[in-house]
């Protein structure tokens, strides 16, 4: 096995090439990463760069995510401490003009290497269009497929969703797109002006004639008492450390929410040699909703079979599953997390070293709301109004995926097709009839998934969130850690906007920008005012989207 | 106050940043019944950084030349309203994170530092507490500039404060008082009627026997539809601001440049604010200021070239706000031609002059003398 010793607060770590120093630390029962001004420690939670509650300090340098830092050669890592001290620094670069920064203007520029993105990528390529996709993450596919990152004889081989990554980046490389990998877009301005920055640095305009945007999703919160703590992450964070680094999240695992990837989560483990300690689900078992069922068959019979591949596995494998069931708090115990399970009238503890929260997701639609396009809320989150093409309200800029609702990746894939002609005949490229065909196809595909998803969402219809019996000492915001007292204690002093009480509390004022505590506090608002959220009731979008280093605006030295 | 606006009132106060709401707080502490309408929720005073400014902006000076005289006409005001900050925390027992740590203004040429040199004379002859520092006076007092930077002029009454809790403990503070506080409510017009005004909102029409223009640049339209039109000539300054994520004290002053665009300081909070005067896109007059890239990186690279430890720092948000200038100083008082008509605009450095501002405003409308002269900012000055 190909690896490093790196160094975590003067310790030395066995790391793999390619993981992520947060599944090298994980992997050594290391949960504590960022320390808070009130002295917490914080571990991995989102595992996906959106959080910012695994910070570390590497080789000196302040603000790193650990899960998105890649392990390329022996690092020394340290806890990052809030409001830490800086070194000092003597080498000040002169000041710096917009003029001076890199200009790309490909002619088509895709936001997010999914399912969805690629798609759209090498259906406009098809088409004639010069392309340009960046992406954050090291390598391309996204939260869907997280491509293994590692390799090594004792590494388990890629599995069937792997190799449909693998092979659909392929198709994008072969049909002639550029992939940007560890480009980070951060902010999105009038006339289609992007501005993103490197895993090295480096900092770039793009001035596209137009774009597509598939940056995805990420997890809902669910606010509990003890939500913050070290070892409480998110379903797709343990996922993202086993398929991406082979690495289990810890020994005893408990994974609850809503949905089916809690599921897929709980196969992989177990068969990564984790003791799942329960797969505690908010919904009804499935055998309650049989039309439904049936729907789903009918529409996407192979992920229905694959769905009944993860459960048969759970149950042969032994691990239990609790249906009508939620988690109302945690605990950290000296054995582990105690988890409270609250369901029926009754409740039960459960322990475990990690606690997965699955409960839905959230869009990504900051660089679309940044762009001006129009949003509606359904009552739940909002969803970017767009044609059956992916043309957004704004000229110029499509949209596809998760970021513009919620459909999954097989939708997502679907309406990048689709995204990705029009963009192109936007752009003036003839679209054959061939590539007609492959439009027909995929919005037939399409409309297929969209079925498929709807009867999944019967059959996991669940209670939502109870946002009026979180208790006042819950953690609403993470980064700057509001509790929901005072987020009620705002409201009943007549502030009756998000933007108001996040002045008054500071509430949504850190790093993460208010992606996990904005949804509740509109949910706080609405129960106390009865207004409904609407498409600017939230924070207004201020880049950057993902906090930027100062010197990486200056250029380099 | 999300039901309807009351049929009469006493005064109306439209504008509900610092400025009127000040008004309103010091009119109410008399017993005095006031309604303050803002079109947003807590207006422009929503997006200031908190410098408390004394020292004339070099900014100011070079894009507006002409107004430097009156630059300095308002300059003995400036200490008085950082002071007067200091005494409305006081008696509203509340922390506004205020710290009087004095301001330092760099130079990176001799050049440069002479243009402080004169400018610190001026401003000691109108009884400014300035000084001129060189580079090793400067490290003693502030050892984290860049090596670029050859001294600087020290302003000791200049500080800063944390705007959140201000507009907080003010906010509270009027409520209690009895104000009521109309969000999201715009003006449409104001019109004379019997010896007070009925004032058209989109939440209806209130009558009031008084009505004060807090509305910063908003004013010029609202006074130009009153009969007789009043010119009060005040424009919107979109301008771009950024914060950084919390680092251990490090800026205790207030720094600005003497050639370049930029404030920084650093909060309470641990957290370094970057501005000063980067401009924002507005593209619809009265609309919403957006941030622009141009802004952020020139402003942000700028603050680095300065200090260059915080380059490693990161930004976690940018935002823009409004501020409003007028011909270099403050517009505030009583409208000859309008009887019961008040005007309320602090001048360039808004935030700074706010309180004062409005303490001034209020006096005359309590009928009492206000402890400044403040006859050069007479409302009638451009009819």
């Amino acid at each position: 096995m190909s690896g490093f010793v790196i160094e975590f607060e003067g310790e030395p770590v066995q790391a793999r090439a390619g993981e992520s120093v947060a599944a090298a630390l994980t992997a050594h029962g290391i949960r504590g990463f960022r320390v808070t001004r009130s002295t917490a420690e914080r571990g991995v939670f989102c595992g996906m760069g959106v959080c910012q509650d695994c910070l570390v300090e590497v080789d000196g340098v302040p603000g790193k995510r650990a899960c998105m830092t890649v392990v390329d050669r022996p690092l020394s890592i340290r806890r990052q401490r809030h409001g830490a001290a800086l070194a000092p620094v003597s080498d000040a670069m002169p000041p710096a003009t917009i003029d001076e920064l890199a200009v790309e203007r490909p002619e088509l520029l895709v936001i997010g290497a999914g399912p969805g993105g690629l798609s759209a990528a090498i259906a406009a390529r098809k088409a004639g269009a010069e392309v340009v996709v960046l992406d954050e993450r090291r390598s391309p596919g996204g939260q869907y497929f997280k491509p293994v990152a590692v390799a090594g004889d004792d590494i388990a081989p890629p599995d069937a969703q792997h190799r449909e990554g693998l092979a659909l980046v392929a198709q994008t490389r072969a049909a002639g797109v550029v992939i940007r990998s560890g480009v980070s877009v951060w902010g999105a301005f009038q006339r289609l002006e992007f501005a993103a920055t490197s895993d090295k640095g480096e900092t770039r305009r793009y001035l596209p004639r137009a774009v597509v945007v598939a940056t995805g999703a990420y997890e809902r919160a669910w606010p509990v008492p003890g939500w913050e703590l070290p070892g409480v992450m998110t379903t797709g964070a343990a996922q993202t450390l086993w398929r991406t680094a082979r690495r289990l999240p810890g020994r005893r695992v408990l994974i609850a929410g809503n949905g089916p990837l809690n599921l897929q989560l709980a196969a992989e483990l177990h068969g990564g040699g984790a003791e799942v300690v329960a797969v505690v689900e908010a919904a009804g078992s499935a055998m309650r909703a049989p039309a439904a069922v049936a729907a789903m068959a009918l529409a996407a019979p192979g992920l229905v079979a694959q769905g009944l591949a993860y459960q048969w596995r759970c149950m042969t494998g032994g691990v239990p599953m609790l249906h009508d069931m939620v988690v109302s708090a945690v605990e950290q115990r000296p054995s582990g997390l105690a988890v409270t399970l609250a369901g029926g009238g009754a409740t039960r503890v459960l322990e475990a070293d990690v606690l997965c929260l699955g409960y839905g997701f959230e869009p990504s639609n900051e660089l679309l709301r940044a762009l001006g396009c129009r949003h509606d809320h359904d009552g739940t989150r909002l969803v970017t109004v767009r044609d059956a093409d992916g043309q957004t309200s704004v000229a110029g800029v499509y949209a596809l995926g998760d970021c513009t609702g919620l459909g999954g990746a097989r939708v997502a894939a679907a309406d990048g097709t689709l995204a990705g002609l029009a963009a192109a005949a936007g752009l003036g490229h003839a679209v054959g009839p061939e590539l007609a065909r492959l439009g027909r196809q995929a919005a037939s595909a399409a409309q297929r998934h969209r079925r498929f998803q709807q009867a999944l969402w019967d059959v996991y219809r669940a209670p939502a969130l109870a946002i009026a019996q979180v208790p006042d000492d819950t953690m609403i915001c993470r980064c700057e850690e509001v509790r929901f007292g005072a987020a009620r204690a705002a409201i009943s002093d007549g502030l009756a906007d998000a933007g108001s009480v996040k002045r008054a509390t500071r509430i949504g004022m850190g790093p993460c920008q208010g992606r996990y505590c904005r949804p509740l506090l509109e949910a706080l608002i609405q129960e106390a005012t009865g207004k409904a959220p609407y498409e600017t009731s939230g924070f207004a979008p201020r880049p950057p989207f993902r906090p930027v280093t100062i010197r990486d605006l200056a250029g380099k030295p | 106050m999300s039901d309807a606006l009351p049929a009469s009132i006493g005064t109306v106060v439209i504008g509900g940043g610092v400025v009127g709401a000040c008004v309103a707080g010091f009119l109410a502490d008399e017993g005095q019944d006031l309604l303050v309408v803002d079109e947003g929720r807590g207006a422009g005073s929503s997006a200031n950084a908190g410098s408390l400014h004394v020292q004339m902006q070099s900014r100011f000076m070079r894009l507006y030349p002409e107004n430097v005289p009156n630059m300095e006409l308002q300059l003995p005001l400036y200490p008085k309203a950082v002071a007067f900050w200091r005494e409305l925390a006081g008696s509203l027992n509340a922390d506004f994170d205020l710290k009087m740590t004095g301001g330092l203004m760099v130079a990176e040429s001799q050049d440069q530092l002479d243009f402080l040199g004169v400018k610190a004379k001026r401003e000691r002859q109108l009884g400014l507490d300035v000084e001129i520092l060189d580079r090793a006076q400067l490290d003693a007092i502030a050892p984290y500039f860049g090596p670029g930077i050859v001294g600087a002029e020290l302003c000791a009454n200049e500080g800063k404060l944390n705007p959140l809790l201000c507009n907080a403990a003010i906010r509270s503070w009027i409520l209690a008082r009895g104000v009521l506080l109309a969000e999201g409510v715009s003006v449409a017009g104001i019109a004379r009627s019997g010896t007070g005004f009925a004032v058209t909102t989109t939440r209806g029409t209130v009558t009031a026997g008084r009505v004060v223009l807090a509305a910063g640049s908003g004013t010029r339209l609202l006074a130009a539809g009153m009969n007789p039109a009043i010119n009060i000539p005040a424009v919107a300054e979109p301008l771009h601001m950024n914060i950084t994520e919390a680092t251990a004290p490090l800026i205790s002053h207030l720094v600005q440049h003497a050639d370049r665009m930029i404030t920084l300081k650093q909060f309470g909070t641990g957290q370094i604010v970057i501005g000063g005067g980067w401009p924002a896109r507005q593209d619809v007059p009265g609309g919403h200021a957006e941030v622009e890239l141009a802004s952020l990186i020139a402003n942000a690279s700028l603050a680095q070239h300065i200090v260059p430890s915080i380059g490693n720092l990161r930004i976690i948000r940018t935002w823009a706000g409004l501020n409003t200038s007028v011909d270099g100083m403050g517009v505030l008082g009583a409208v000859p031609a309008i009887p019961g008509l008040f005007v309320a605009i602090p001048g360039d450095a808004g935030y700074t002059l706010g309180p004062l501002s409005a303490r001034l405003v209020a006096d005359v409308m309590l009928d009492r003398k206000p402890g400044e002269d403040i006859s050069p900012f007479r409302p009638e000055r451009f009819e």
